[in-house]
């Protein structure tokens, strides 16, 4: 491990958590100007974290060990994640990190703590989330392992770095089968998020409600650690989504100039991605939970497309 | 002339923009979209006509832009537009057999098969590693995706949607692979559009499945002579 790579790990970090809360009310203030309304502002985010930060974290007396550790695991298995997904410059890989499968692992990881701890209270709210999202990821996860194949076949690498070093260098593969993993990463990105056609991330309705559900029972500074996790996610789904369809900006060499202006070039990128997502959430009503496998066979069409394509030809 | 990588290349985002709407045609639930789709897909027919008309100079190539162009984008969407505007049905949410997810997860099956045998036929052939092996993969396919909305939808509209793109797919093959000639293009085009028309005549019952269009028939029947007796 050399010089270059702790100074990535905490560059990314710091950005990762920097800009994530920006894009949580970025997409926010797009929806509410789709609804004709003015919509927070663009840093309500940040002071919602603030806030809950400063809190004073209560449990339940019902709840076990489970409830206290999760917003730590949680975090960290998504800080993890977010390493491997270079958001401003791609330094050599270390040992596995940067590994495709351990990214997803570590996702699931997450989702694993939090689906326990929402069983953990006690509370009937808490255990339809958790049985709700472990439905739907025992269904979407399959099709994120045959998109990340699909990747994995397309770069000939299992390793996001590399994916990177790749599409930076030599440009993209080619614009069709780019289209095709963007769309199934765009999928990808509304499922994991809990977006509108699967779960609405703006309401605490019991019928509705799934990640919502889950983290009903967290207070205080545990909370604030769940809802910036859940941002951190979005972010590094959305980086790797960007850096593998439009990677200009982003950097191989470690100089201050070169990161800022890949720093600058994410947010926009980022922004215009949150534009994209918002404007899709708008246009689109929550599914029927039985009518959600339609949304995922359209990614699992798409990835496996492109494998046939890269395995025969 | 245009230079022939970005020509391939064009295409090539054309046939992706093809899968796209055929796997949409196949999967959704809402009518009105499903006609604007067809015509999206018609209109990358015809600029994939365009697209080889510039690499190959054929005029029938560009005729059958034309003729594709003013038929399939304007004429029949059009039509059924007006069908749907008679009837007021916005979704189609019953289906036969196999449901949407079913549906694709087949479709994508019957790709790689298609794709399979298709490189066992065309093996030693130059046509086997060029863009035409993937137009004719992409031609069969559509078309047996168009079959498979026409046998698993229930209403009568969507079956006549899953034809029509059915037939995207013939003309899709016949550009790649065979060099139909034009004055069959034009009869089939022909032929497409007195099916539209057919339908339009018959919307009475088109809201209805086909099972119970006699009978709805009858009804209006019974119908107009009560209202004509007082």
């Amino acid at each position: 491990m050399n010089t270059d790579f702790v100074l990535y790990l905490a560059i990314n970090t710091l950005v990762v958590i920097a800009v994530s809360p920006l894009f949580v009310s970025l997409i926010k203030k797009v929806k509410a100007w789709t609804q004709g309304r003015q919509g927070p502002s663009v840093f309500q985010t940040y002071f919602t974290l603030i806030k809950l930060l400063k809190k004073e974290v209560i449990y339940s007396p019902n709840s076990s060990r489970i409830m206290r550790v999760t917003p730590l695991v949680t975090m960290a298995a998504i800080l993890v994640a977010a390493l491997f997904v270079p958001l401003v410059f791609v330094p050599e890989p270390v040992g596995g990190m940067g590994n495709i499968i351990l990214f997803m692992s570590l996702l699931a990881l997450a989702r694993f703590f939090m689906a326990l701890a929402g069983l953990d209270a006690g509370s009937s709210f808490g255990g339809m989330g958790s049985s709700r999202e472990m439905s739907i990821s025992s269904i979407i996860e399959p099709t994120t392992i045959v998109v990340f194949a699909a990747l994995a076949f397309v770069f000939k690498t299992l390793n996001i770095f590399d994916m990177f070093a790749i599409s930076v260098s030599t440009g993209s593969p080619s614009l069709s089968t780019l289209i095709l993993i963007g769309i199934s990463l765009f999928i990808i990105i509304i499922v994991e998020t809990s977006r509108i056609p699967v779960d609405n991330p703006e309401t605490h309705l019991e019928l509705t409600m799934i990640h919502e559900g889950m983290i009903l029972e967290q207070s205080g500074r545990n909370l604030a650690l769940m809802e910036l996790s859940a941002a951190v996610k979005m972010t590094a789904l959305m980086a790797l989504l960007l850096n593998l369809i439009v990677p200009f900006g982003i950097t191989t060499s470690l100089t201050l100039a070169g990161i800022l202006i890949a720093l600058i070039l994410l947010v926009v990128k980022c922004s215009i991605l949150t534009g994209i997502i918002g404007i899709f959430e708008s246009s689109m009503a929550k599914k029927r939970f039985f009518q959600l496998p339609s949304l995922f066979a359209m990614a699992f069409f798409f990835s496996t497309l492109i494998i046939i394509i890269e395995v025969f030809s | 002339m245009i230079d022939t990588a970005i020509v391939v290349g064009i295409v090539r985002i054309l046939f992706v923009c093809i899968i796209i709407t055929a796997a949409y045609i196949i999967s959704t639930r809402n009518l009105l979209s499903v006609v604007s789709v067809y015509a999206l897909q018609s209109l990358t027919l015809v600029c994939i006509a365009l697209a080889l008309w510039s690499l190959e100079g054929s005029i029938v190539l560009l005729e059958i832009a034309v003729v594709t162009f003013i038929s399939k984008v304007l004429i029949i969407p059009y039509f059924i537009a007006t069908i749907q505007e008679k009837i007021r049905i916005k979704r189609d949410i019953e289906f036969h057999y196999l449901n949407p997810t079913t549906s694709l997860l087949i479709s994508m099956a019957l790709m790689l098969l298609i794709y399979m045998a298709l490189a066992r036929i065309m093996e030693g052939t130059p046509a086997r590693e060029s863009l035409f092996f993937f137009g004719a993969v992409l031609g069969i396919s559509l078309m047996l995706m168009g079959m498979m909305v026409t046998f698993s939808r229930k209403r009568a509209i969507t079956k006549v949607l899953g034809f029509l793109s059915m037939e995207n797919g013939v003309l899709l093959f016949g550009m790649f692979v065979t060099e139909l000639p034009f004055i069959i293009e034009f009869l089939i085009i022909i032929d497409l559009i007195i099916l539209v028309i057919l339908t339009a005549i018959l919307s009475v019952g088109i809201d209805s499945t086909l099972e119970d269009y006699h009978k709805r028939l009858h009804r209006f029947h019974l119908l107009e002579e009560s209202e004509e007796v007082p």
